[in-house]
């Protein structure tokens, strides 16, 4: 076990390089949200009139939650990408031939995606305040919204590195990561649920993206919520299991 | 036709590789490696070859037969080989957003070496592979030459026992390759023992020791490249004669009588400025002739020797020229 957090840290350094070391990777992943929230805050300024947003006199204010978890999203969304080409070009092999556990391979790939989604949705937690949103729980509750969004991409990452393990290619694994968009729409990422048509609110329903939506958002805007953090955390901790299980079986074929 | 003592460092036994349904990549190899030997695989793409090095590396399971690194069975014991393998494969594996020393040191962190070890032999490894002025930079910037100096620098971090090279200097040009064999050479004579492919004649001819001739999954001979090239006909000596006075043929004759006890009659003709003989094992047998013609003052000018190359016992072996099949293959992707 201390073998395998010795292996994981320094291999994990080495990913967190990969990923600081080319800046368009930052861009790329802060771009979306910072123009739904930049955009989309004027363009349906005044859509907080409507019956559903409990008051809310900002739409910027409601939408930061969900622009947040969303980056955290876009942190993982290519992250199998990186271990692709990699065992693509032999390297993910030469990790193999050296004496460490095979798991260690896999995990220094996830574990510093805890802190790259952490640390993207830290960046657009910084710009919402900055235009002017608040925190009602301060700086705990942001920390708070910070672990939640690094396990939100931890739990989600699997969905990158499953299609990648099982397909080997580019294309199919940024296809399967544009598949998942749709989930952020059907989620109360821009509209409160009563404003959903019924069957995309039964979407919403089973939507673990709108569990930690409003975990976040009760953070910011009403305080601290247990009933909603707590679906936050067993949501994310059911998609997480599930998806790294199946990560863990891909990656075991692939690498015995 | 195989090592098979307890002290060879790399023991494969009859070793077999069925790939799917039923492609055999590996048919039965067997072959031993002596400590501090530099073993070679000589053969075409597809023959097998890269099969075998990654079942010897750990990497993939055989279906049959049994290897041993190190002295440990690679499918009981891969903990143990790993620790004293290194391993350059056919294309540099390197994480580009690396720099060459970063590349080293975890290479060495990964062996559990201390860290005040991996780093003076990181700089010894830079020093010596001549990438001191770009170990801080990126090898995602480095040449194809730098890029497998690189690669081999942080497969030698642990300083294996055991060094097993693939391919080790394809796509290489002909003043990196040359100078990489000489790096090759120098890690050899300071006592690692090495197994390399190559479908290149000259590298086989030049680098090693002993070396097996694989072609379909199989062994088809194995010994010193010498003694390959002697098993497929005798060296071509070419003695260059004066000719003052247009006696060039009477000169041949001379020879002719001279040598009637050493080289039998019919290996011996003519050649535009003087002789060709055809001797077995030339480089032992010239000397005795030079000082017999130069006791009895034949005017020789010039001496040239050639052996068979190891193309022609390719040729002899495989009923084929290796060239016919290292064009155009397809590169294979993936780990299966």
């Amino acid at each position: 076990m201390t073998a395998i957090a010795y292996e994981t840290y320094h291999l994990g350094l080495r990913t967190t390089r990969r990923f600081l070391r080319v800046p368009a990777n930052v861009f790329s992943i802060l771009f979306f949200p910072l123009i739904q929230l930049l955009v989309f805050s004027q363009l349906y300024e005044d859509i907080v009139q409507l019956p559903g947003f409990g008051g809310q006199t900002s739409y910027l204010a409601y939408l930061a939650p969900g622009q947040i978890a969303f980056t955290a999203f876009m942190a993982v969304a290519w992250s199998g990408f990186g271990l692709l080409v990699e065992i693509r070009g032999g390297y993910t092999d030469k990790l193999r031939v050296s004496p460490i556990h095979r798991w260690s391979i896999l995990a220094s790939e996830m574990v510093p995606l805890f802190f790259q989604a952490a640390a993207m949705a830290a960046i657009i937690l910084v710009i919402c305040v900055v235009l002017g949103t608040t925190i009602v729980t301060g700086i705990p509750g942001a920390l708070l919204i910070l672990v939640l969004a690094g396990l939100f991409g931890l739990a989600l990452s699997g969905a990158s590195f499953i299609p990648a393990l099982l397909t080997k290619s580019e294309q199919a694994t940024s296809t399967f990561s544009l598949l998942l968009f749709p989930l952020m729409f059907a989620s109360t990422a821009f509209v409160p649920e009563e404003l959903m048509p019924d069957w995309m609110q039964v979407v919403n329903q089973w939507n673990p993206i709108s569990y930690v939506i409003e975990a976040i958002r009760a953070l910011m805007v009403t305080g601290y919520d247990w009933n909603a953090i707590g679906a936050a955390f067993g949501s994310m901790a059911l998609v997480g299991v599930i998806l790294q299980a199946a990560t863990l079986w891909a990656f075991n074929r692939v690498a015995r | 036709m195989t090592t098979q003592d307890d002290s060879a460092i790399i023991e494969v036994r009859d070793l077999v590789k069925v790939y799917g349904d039923e492609t055999r990549a590996v048919d039965g190899i067997s072959f031993g490696v002596a400590p501090g030997e530099l073993f070679g695989f000589l053969g075409p793409n597809g023959a097998g070859k890269t099969t075998t090095i990654r079942i010897l590396a750990t990497l993939l399971q055989p279906t049959e037969g049994t290897a041993r690194v190190a002295g440990f069975d690679v499918t009981t014991h891969p903990g143990e080989v790993r620790k004293r393998l290194g391993l350059a494969q056919q294309a540099p594996a390197l994480d580009a957003f690396s720099t060459g020393r970063e590349t080293l040191e975890l290479a060495g962190i990964l062996q559990r070496m201390p860290l005040a070890e991996v780093r003076r032999r990181a700089d010894e490894l830079l020093e010596l592979m001549g990438l001191t002025s770009v170990g801080k930079k990126l090898t995602g910037t480095y040449s194809g030459g730098m890029k497998r100096r690189i690669d081999l620098a942080s497969a030698l971090m642990h300083s294996p026992p055991v060094l097993i090279l693939d391919e080790p200097t394809e796509g290489l040009d002909p003043q990196s390759r040359t100078a990489l064999w000489e790096e090759l050479e120098r890690i050899n004579q300071a006592g690692t023992s090495m197994l390399l492919t190559t479908h290149y004649m000259e590298e086989a001819d030049r680098l090693c020791s002993r070396l097996a001739i694989i072609d379909n999954g199989r062994i088809v001979v194995d010994g010193s490249p010498g003694d390959l090239k002697r098993s497929v006909g005798a060296d071509t000596v070419i003695l260059r004669l004066a000719s003052t006075n247009g006696d060039l043929d009477s000169q041949r004759a001379t020879v002719r009588r001279l040598l009637a006890d050493m080289v039998a009659a019919d290996a011996v003709s003519p050649h535009p400025e003087g002789v060709s003989l055809s001797v077995p094992n030339a480089s032992e047998a010239v000397p005795a002739m030079l000082r017999r013609l130069d006791g009895e003052r034949v005017p020789i000018t010039g001496l040239q020797m050639s052996q068979p190359s190891l193309d022609s016992v390719f040729l002899k072996y495989t009923g084929r020229h290796i060239r016919e099949e290292a064009a155009d293959q397809p590169i294979s992707m993936g780990w299966q």
